[in-house]
Formats: C-alpha cells, structure tokens, sequence
C-alpha cells in the first residue's frame, strides 16, 4: 500500500520542486523600466545607451525563451532573472542621466529663449521708432519681420513645452540672431535720417492713394 | 635484524593523493582561460567609437546586433569567469568575443559610411537651400514685393539658419527637416507671388497692355501732342511727343507698386489709361511738383464695386484717389503709397511738355520678357527643383537665374 502512495507522491513532489516559473514579474518590471527609459527621452538624449538598454532586454527575453523551450523539469530562470535584473539597473542609471542631460538641454534652451525674446522686444521697440521717411515697403516688411520674429517666439515655446530642447534653442538662437539683423537695420535707418549739426531732421511724407 | 621504517598504507594514499593534486595544479590552474584583454580593449574601444559615430541613428539594425551580443558576452564573462577547462578544449567565450568584434567592425563600418553620405547630401541640399533663399530674396527685392509676402520671409530665413546650425552640431536629419520645411516655405510664397503677379507673364494681359500703350501712342501722333506711358514692369515713364518716344526716366511706384491697386491704402499703383486733370507746382503739393491724375475713373469704380460684391477687398475698403505723377525731395523715399515719383529735375522736364488732358497710360508691362515674368519664371524653376527637395529628393543645383535687368539710361 505504502508503495503505492510513493508511486503517485514521487513524481508530484518532482514537480513541485523541479518545476521552475518564467519571471513574468521581474519581465514586467524590466520592460516598464525601459519603456520608462524612452519616455524619459533616452531615444534622443542617450541614444546609444537606450539601444543597450534594448540590447539587454532582448538578451533576457532570449534566455527565457530558451528556458521556456526547455523540459519542464530541467528549466532554470536563474541567469534569466539575472538579466532582467541588470534591464532594470541598467534602464533606470539611463532614465536618470536622460533626466540630467534633458534638464542640461532645458536650461540652455530657456536661456537661448530668454535672450531671443529680449532680442525680438528690442527690435521691436525700434521699430516703433523706424523713420517715417524709410521707404514704406521696407518699412512694412521690418514690421512683418518683427511681426514674424514675435510669431516664431510661440513657436519656441511649442517646442519647449513638447520637451524637444534642441530645436526650441535652436530656434531661439536663430531668433535672437535675426532680432539683432533688424534692430541694426533700423538703428541704421535711424542714422541716416539722425539730426545733422543740431538741424532738424527732415521727416518725409508719403504719398496718398 | 634489520628493522624497516615503512610507512602505514594510509599514509601511502595520502602521499599519493597530495602528489597528484600538485602535479595537476598547475595544469588545472593554466585552464581557466580569460579572454585576451586586448580583445576586451578593442570590443569597448569599438562600442566608444560606436557612440561617437551615432551608431543608434546611423546603422540601427547594425548597432542593435552589435549590443545585442556585446551585452551577450559581457553577461558571460561575469558568469563564467571561473569556468575551468582543459587545455585541449577551445574556449568559446573567447570565440564569440572575436564574433562580436567582427559585428562590431561591421556596425562602425555602416555608421561611418552613412553618416558621411548623410553629411554630404545634407551640406549639398543646405547650399541649395541657402542659394534659392539668397536669390530668392534679391528676386523679391527687385521686384518690390516683399510685402506681398507677410512673415513668411522671416519665417524662412529663420529656418535656413536652424538648418545650418543643426548641421553644425551634426544633427543631419533634423537639419534635412529643416531644410525640408523651408523649401516648402519658399514654394508657397513663391506661389502667392505667382498667383498676384502671373498676369505679367499671361498673353491676355499683355496684349490688352500692348493695345493701351499702341492708342496712346497713336494718340500722341494723330493729335501732334505729348501722352505718357508708364511700364509698371520696368518701373519706367516714357514720353512720346507726335507718336515718338522723347523721354524716358525709372520711377518709384507705391509699395506694392506691381499689383493692380483695388482700394485706398493697398499700396498698389493703378493699371489703366489715364489723363492729368490739374498741373500742381510748387506750394501746391507736397511732393515739389505734381500731375494729378483722373483715378479712379469710370472703369477703376466699376471693377472697385465688383471687388466690393464679391467681398475681395476688406470690408469698408475705399477706393482711394489722389494718384499723381510727383517729385519729392526725400532720396529714402523709394516707394510711394500707389503714386508714381520722379526726381525733382525730372519733373521740371515733364512741366515743360505735360498739360492738362494729356493722356497718362500705366500698364503692368509692354513685352512678355518683362522682368517681372522673367522674375516669376526663375521663381517657378527654382520651385521645381525645391519641390523634389522639400519631399526628400536628391539635392540639384537649387540656382536660380536672375532675370537680366531691363532697365535702360534715360533718353
């Protein structure tokens, strides 16, 4: 009888002890960690640390394949564990210096902005002072322009506020550079019909229509 | 009795034993074979100068392959460390390590040659760019209709620089989309131009200006008298006396002086035949001396109240007056608000000549190769070219072709 009873609690408890579990949990955690790591911008800051991030996710996901492929009883998670743990370690120093190296993008953008929009208010207040005896048409398009350089400061902040740094610096560079082009271009203007030897300037009129 | 000192047999195991395990030190030692360290050296110098050669963006599929099994061999040489094998065994590790090089070798090789091929296509489509928007810009310049344009102008160049500066930095595919967005930009404002100024280069159009400036000039000869003509084109005024031209001089025109003027304020100077109505001299204009014209006349409130109908005009548009032929003493005047300005002795000339009634025609332009339709033509080359660039194409020459000047010296 007792013989009987091992026949059937052997096998059972074979199973019990030699059958190991895939780490679906430890698989999850991997994955969040590294999806957290492209959230977080790595694709585009750290580009090639985030493809070793992927690299080793792939490696892991490999092992536990293998593992899966495997006898039941002859399966063994333990370097795959080993893996997904390192994913995890590994995504989260890349998370954490995506975050620095954003926030190093960030500062330099908001400071590419704040000199852009000093910039543009500068030429902007030339151009309320841009002589009436310009050429109308130069003077239209130095109000498009500055109209156009005010337009593009929104522009710079949509490109903040979507987290894309680069472009909004480089935006706002450019920004900044052509704000300086048209407060010279007035300033020159300006010049030119500035008061000669204490005269008065002469203003001139334009035509009706 | 010779005695003996033999050892136990115990003993004798134990001898043996230790003899053998210091036999086999040294071999079992001499095989745990680590991976040469020049080889370590070269994988890591490999994924360094992958990162340096934007490996991720470059070659991908190339670099995810070479990560894959670097990270790969990097598990295993944590695991197996220790691993002891015997000398005749080949050491796999060591083996794959060489494969992963090989990958690595290959991902470099890939990155490098595409992000040279990026960088040459990029700094030949940024010189095209850069070209159409230099010649772009004289083009309109020229043809003073930059305000026909808005904040697209700026809208552009800001983008050119962006393109340049991602270049700089070797941000190529951003600097490609740059350059992208700003060929579009250049192809739509060259289509406002075309779609304002077209009828310059439009048969209908010229040969209704052709036969304007024909009646006046046979006018002039029938009546033995003096009629003007101005060519918006080419931004001239021609006197015929008796059906012959006499004088000729370059004038400014209103700030959107190529476009037909529709209402007060629009900066356009008008197309159509005219005639002076009052002579004002000195103290009687602001603008030295002047010809007051008879704008707007029958035909230009006729086509005011078409606009007006069909709502093409702001609402409360008026059709504006006071068109005249002016000197003025303000040499930063270059444009005028739809009049057509002379140099003052140029108009001391005409007073000679110009009466009351004397017929003034303004027409856009007298030939097909004006320089405005040459303009537009070069535009729309340059358009096509862009086309293919702003959807990704190879980059061309990008040149545009300045349209040579038609202006003339003064009779």
């Amino acid at each position: 009888m007792k013989r009987r009873i091992l026949y059937f609690i052997a096998p059972a408890l074979l199973l019990a002890v030699g059958c190991a579990k895939a780490p679906a949990d430890k698989m999850e955690a991997a994955e969040r960690a590294a999806a957290d790591a492209k959230t977080a911008g790595a694709s585009t800051y750290m580009a090639e640390d985030y493809a070793k991030v992927e690299g080793l996710l792939a490696n892991a996901k490999k092992e536990v394949s293998e593992q899966d492929a495997k006898f039941a009883l002859l399966r063994d998670y333990g370097k795959a564990e080993e893996m997904l743990a390192t994913v995890q370690t590994e995504a989260s120093r890349v998370t954490a210096d995506t975050s620095s190296k954003k926030e190093e993008a960030k500062n330099a953008a908001v400071q590419a902005q704040k000199a852009a929009q000093a910039s543009v208010a500068q030429a902007q207040a030339l151009v309320a002072k841009a002589p009436v005896g310009k050429d109308r048409a130069a003077l239209e398009a130095i109000k498009a322009d500055a109209q156009g350089l005010t337009t593009s400061l929104a522009e710079v902040q949509k490109s903040m506020d979507a987290g894309d740094y680069p472009a909004a610096k480089a935006n706002a560079e450019a920004i900044q550079e052509k704000s300086r082009a048209l407060a010279a271009e007035i300033q020159t203007a300006l010049a030119k019909v500035g008061t000669p030897k204490g005269q008065k300037a002469k203003k001139g009129k334009p035509t009706r229509s | 009795m010779v005695r003996r000192n033999r050892l136990s047999p115990w003993r004798q195991r134990q001898g043996v034993i230790l003899l053998t395990l210091l036999t086999l030190t040294p071999i079992v030692g001499g095989c745990v074979q680590e991976p040469p360290p020049e080889l370590l050296q070269a994988l890591v110098a490999l994924d360094r100068q992958l990162v340096a050669v934007q490996g991720a963006e470059f070659a991908p599929d190339e670099y995810a392959r070479f990560v894959e099994q670097w990270v790969a061999a990097q598990q295993r040489l944590l695991t197996e460390e220790d691993v002891i094998s015997w000398p005749w065994e080949t050491n796999q590790l060591v083996d794959d390590l060489r494969k992963v090089h090989q990958t690595g070798l290959r991902a470099v090789s890939a990155a490098q040659h595409r992000r040279e091929a990026a960088q040459r296509t990029t700094k030949a489509r940024l010189a095209d760019l850069e070209q159409r928007h230099r010649t772009f810009t004289k083009i309109v310049e020229d043809l003073g209709s930059r305000v026909l344009l808005g904040e697209s102008p700026m809208e552009t160049a800001l983008l050119v620089k962006q393109a340049r500066t991602f270049f700089t930095d070797g941000q190529f595919t951003r600097s490609k989309q740059a350059i992208q967005r700003a060929h579009r930009l250049l192809n739509s404002q060259t289509a406002v131009l075309t779609n304002s100024l077209g009828r310059y280069a439009e048969a209908d159009h010229l040969s209704t200006w052709h036969k304007m400036v024909r009646h006046t000039v046979e006018w002039s000869r029938h009546n033995n008298a003096v009629g003007i003509v101005v060519s918006k084109a080419d931004r001239r005024l021609t006197l015929y006396r008796n059906g012959r031209p006499v004088l000729s001089y370059p004038v400014r025109l209103g700030f959107n002086g190529l476009a037909d003027k529709r209402y007060q304020g629009d900066g356009a100077t008008p197309e159509g035949q005219y005639r002076v109505v009052r002579n004002r001299d000195r103290g009687h204009t602001k603008f030295y001396r002047a010809f007051l014209l008879d704008y707007p006349n029958e035909e230009d409130r006729r086509r005011f109240r078409s606009a007006r109908r069909a709502q093409a005009i702001p609402v409360g548009s008026l059709i504006g007056g006071e068109i005249e032929i002016h000197g003025g003493d303000d040499q930063l005047l270059s444009q005028t608000l739809g009049c057509i300005m002379l140099d003052n002795w140029q108009i001391d000339r005409l007073f000679e000549s110009v009466e009351v009634g004397t017929p003034v025609t303004i027409v856009g332009a007298t030939e097909s190769s004006n320089p405005v339709a040459l303009a537009l033509a070069a535009l729309e080359a340059a358009t096509d070219a862009g086309e293919s660039q702003a959807a990704g194409g190879q980059p061309g020459s990008g040149e545009l072709h300045q349209p040579a000047s038609a202006a003339t010296d003064s009779m």
